[in-house]
């Protein structure tokens, strides 16, 4: 009924097949699927370059004119430091030489304006706000915080955290516990940034480990964020049941010198889990709170190896100099080479009283303990 | 008797068809894999401001160790060029295994180095460590420079410098290396984004630094190498990489984590005994071991790799040096599945006794040796005229187009992601290396690999090797 008329040239071909057996005709059938994958793989190359090069392009031409828009009718108008943002009149007009219709160019407006905003603050950066405002980009982060896909919703997260657009917490809140860690992620931040309440609500709802990642973002989040009322993280050092928020938290209280925080963290010490119990020896070290030296050695002789490195270390951090006898008896009487180089450390750290001792154990030490002491002596040598 | 020989003939000929197909499905298997591994990675990627760790006071600290011998004529750029990389904390660990040559004049002088008394805990037994230098500079606070007894091999100069390694992740690379700038955030990340496992290695895609173009140890412009030699290893490395060990990361049966470019948890490689210094492949046997203790201890690990490329590689340019290499990495397989066969098909050690020993054992150590059969059998066939030609020419031109088809599947993945090369014709210019990889470079490795084989069970004397290197110094292409 159907009669195709083959080429000639494929007669031979096509006779072998019919004839042959399963294994080359299974050979044959990979052939021609080899050779159409071969150069299927040639054209998405020559496609892929094609498409990249002609953004490039694009992009080269556009950038700079970007650039020097934002910095001639922004970052350099007359009236930016000295009125207040939102009295300041743009002028629009200029921007609309750029092909604002193309999404492609919002885009790379949109993230030209996020770069410019990271570095700089107070009413620069809510110029740079304004502008993106008043130019309607926040419409393209609406409408991809609607899409069905995650990586979608991320980016528009990710806009609106960088420009300081608010959103309700109801749309974001549901989002820090999604599924999706890159999404949960996202929202975390914009939750932060965002929230007009309680920023750090999630802290107390966060069922996921915060991975190390996720504190990096974090911390860097809310110690960019303006006008953030930053709270007692003592409170999640004693409530939370996660293991993640209590380790992020004693960074935090680090890092704001929370000393209030104090006898939360040195209840923590009798905590079973003994890397929270490390890192709150850490935390207690970094504060320099003087009290909690005595518990500490007290805890000392029950504790694994990486706790006592870290009551060492805080006793040197500390250094009230109440406890020298206790550092020179484990740097002469430890077996573990790094508790010794941990409390020769913290002696040197104690060197405003601890001078005579140092030099008394430096006459009589042995060789592999004198190697200690003037390693951590050495200016030069940093750990 | 010719009715045994020809029940032989038929059980090999069987042998060798299942052979052939489950490697031809391992490879597709891996193509897949590997393309959702590489767009796993790019779509983090984007969502990702890696920057962030780079001003991060919680960015983990990590120790680079680099072992140098006899390496006078770049060590001076290559140090510099590790000294450039991105990173907030971190320290580099050069380890002089007594060379002969200027190596530790020439670091004296150019950074300012003065011997220190420092503090050094043999947890890992090497050859002994003559002297440690630190830098009076303090724009070379980072460096510090070990000069130890040459313990004829790699693994004992990297040993040295886990010993001394302050932080808890180090990354291994050689000193010829040249690094991408962003290396240690791009390894790390891993590291840090990992929800369930602990990551013990994570590995990065290498490429051959022969005709690209660097400055003062920075690479300013990439090119494939302009010598068949250099380029045919270009081609295998992007196979090997982008397709072979972003596959098997995909599934966490990462075989291998380069010597090249690694970084490694220092708790679990130095618990497990750090480097075998008597092993010719060291990477892959701490590699193997590692993951044999994480399962002893029941450590619930993952060995991850990253597409990119973050480091470039001298490859050997002539016959000689590129045999010495192939030989010694043959040799060290053999060793490898030698000492830890107890590991081949046992359930014990998870997917790694199940999939990556296995794999390693039948379509790397064997494959040699079977093609080699082949080569004989066919040979044999042909003399006494019991082969059918155009079947044989077919069943020939299936695997060529095949092997052709996979290792251009992996310069695609490779140039969806990251448009490497500047110009069109570099990137042709590689793609037609596949169709002589075939022919002539293939054969050369199953050459040097039974060679490989040969010394292993002869045990003849080895050592590590001198590359002869030209130095990255200034531009080399013109």
């Amino acid at each position: 009924m159907f009669d195709i008329q083959l080429p000639a040239f494929l007669e031979p071909v096509i006779n072998t097949f019919r004839y042959a057996p399963l294994v080359i005709q299974l050979a044959m059938i990979f052939i021609v699927i080899a050779a159409v994958g071969t150069l299927l793989a040639y054209f998405s190359i020559l496609r892929n370059r094609y498409l990249g090069n002609r953004r490039d392009k694009r992009l080269a031409k556009l950038l700079p004119k970007i650039d020097n828009l934002i910095i001639d009718e922004v970052l350099t108008h007359p009236e930016a430091e000295t009125v207040p943002a939102d009295q300041v009149v743009l002028n629009l007009d200029a921007f609309q030489e750029l092909p604002l219709d193309k999404k492609w160019a919002r885009s790379a407006l949109t993230e030209r304006i996020i770069h410019f905003r990271r570095n700089v603050r107070g009413n620069m950066g809510l110029l740079l706000r304004s502008l993106y405002m008043q130019l309607e980009l926040d419409k393209d982060a609406m409408k991809k915080m609607k899409s069905g896909h995650w990586e979608k919703k991320v980016q528009a997260l990710t806009e609106f955290t960088n420009m300081d657009m608010s959103v309700a917490d109801v749309t974001i809140l549901p989002l820090t516990n999604s599924r999706n860690r890159e999404l949960r992620a996202a929202a975390r931040h914009a939750y932060i940034k965002l929230s007009k309440n309680e920023p750090f609500k999630f802290f107390d709802v966060v069922t996921e480990p915060l991975l190390m990642w996720d504190q990096v973002e974090l911390l860097r989040i809310i110690s960019t964020t303006e006008d953030i009322a930053i709270p007692n993280f003592a409170r999640w050092v004693t409530y939370s049941s996660n293991k993640s928020v209590v380790s992020f938290c004693l960074k935090l209280i680090v890092h704001y010198n929370q000393l209030p925080a104090v006898p939360a963290v040195i209840k923590l010490l009798d905590t079973k889990d003994h890397y929270l119990r490390a890192d709150a020896i850490n935390c207690l070290g970094k504060l320099q709170v003087p009290d909690v030296e005595d518990k500490l050695v007290s805890i000392y002789s029950t504790q694994p190896l990486h706790c006592q490195i870290e009551i060492l270390k805080a006793i040197g951090r500390i250094s009230s100099g109440r406890h020298i006898d206790f550092l020179k008896l484990e740097f002469l009487h430890s077996t573990d080479f790094d508790l010794r180089k941990s409390a020769a450390k913290s002696l040197v750290k104690n060197d405003w009283i601890a001078k005579q001792v140092i030099e008394e154990l430096m006459a009589t030490a042995t060789p592999e303990n004198l190697r200690i002491l003037k390693h951590c002596m050495n200016p030069l040598i940093k750990y | 008797m010719s009715g045994i020989l020809e029940i032989l003939g038929k059980i090999y000929q069987s042998a060798i068809f299942v052979y052939g197909l489950v490697l031809l499905l391992v490879y597709a298997l891996l193509a897949i894999f590997s393309r959702l591994a590489v767009r796993q990675y790019t779509r983090k990627n984007s969502l990702h401001q890696r920057d962030l760790l780079s001003s991060s006071p919680l960015a983990p600290g990590i120790t680079i160790l680099a072992p140098a011998f006899n390496e006078g004529m770049t060590i001076i750029s290559n140090v510099r060029s590790l000294l450039t990389l991105n990173y907030p904390r971190y320290e580099i660990v050069l380890i002089n295994d007594g060379s002969t040559d200027n190596t530790m004049e020439q670091l004296i002088t150019e950074f300012k180095m003065v011997e220190v008394a420092y503090a050094y805990n043999v947890k890992i037994r090497t050859q002994p460590v003559r002297k440690i230098f630190k830098s009076t500079d303090p724009a070379y606070a980072s460096l510090i420079v070990i000069d130890k007894v040459n313990g004829k091999s790699k693994a004992d100069a990297v040993n040295a410098g886990i010993n001394l390694a302050t932080f808890n992740y180090f990354v291994c690379t050689d000193v010829d290396c040249i690094l991408d700038k962003d290396t240690l955030l791009e390894l790390i990340l891993p590291v840090m984004q990992e929800e369930n496992k602990r990551v013990i290695a994570v590995g990065a895609t290498l490429r051959i630094a022969n005709s690209c173009e660097f400055d003062e140890g920075v690479m300013t412009r990439m090119r494939p190498p302009r010598q068949l030699l250099p380029r045919f290893q270009e081609v295998e490395y992007i196979r090997s990489f982008v397709l072979g060990k972003m596959g098997w990361s995909y599934i966490n049966c990462v075989p291998n984590v380069s010597g090249g470019l690694g970084l490694f948890d220092k708790e679990v490689a130095t618990r497990c005994g750090g480097y075998d210094h008597s092993s010719f492949g060291e990477d892959m046997e701490l590699l193997t071991r590692m993951c044999r203790y994480a399962h002893d201890n029941e450590i619930d690990y993952a060995i991850r790799y990253i597409p990119k490329t973050l480091c470039w590689t001298e490859a050997p340019a002539t016959l000689k040096i590129f045999n010495r290499q192939r030989t010694r990495w043959a040799r060290g397989l053999a060793q490898l599945m030698y000492s830890h066969f107890h590991m081949f098909m046992n359930p014990r050690y998870g997917k790694m006794g199940l999939i990556i020993f296995p794999f390693n054992f039948f379509f790397e150590l064997l494959a040699p040796l079977v093609e080699f059969s082949g080569i004989i059998v066919y040979i044999v066939l042909a003399v006494t005229g019991n082969i059918n030609w155009p079947y044989a020419l077919l069943l020939l031109l299936f695997v060529y187009l095949y092997s052709v088809m996979i290792t251009t599947i992996s310069i695609v993945w490779d140039q969806l992601s990251f448009r490497y090369y500047k110009s069109w014709w570099e990137v042709a210019y590689l793609c037609m290396t596949p169709f002589m990889e075939f022919l002539i470079y293939h054969p050369l490795i199953v050459l040097y690999s039974l060679r490989g084989y040969y010394y292993f069970l002869t045990g003849k004397k080895s050592t590590w090797g001198n590359m002869q290197r030209q130095g990255f110094g200034k531009k080399k292409i013109k």
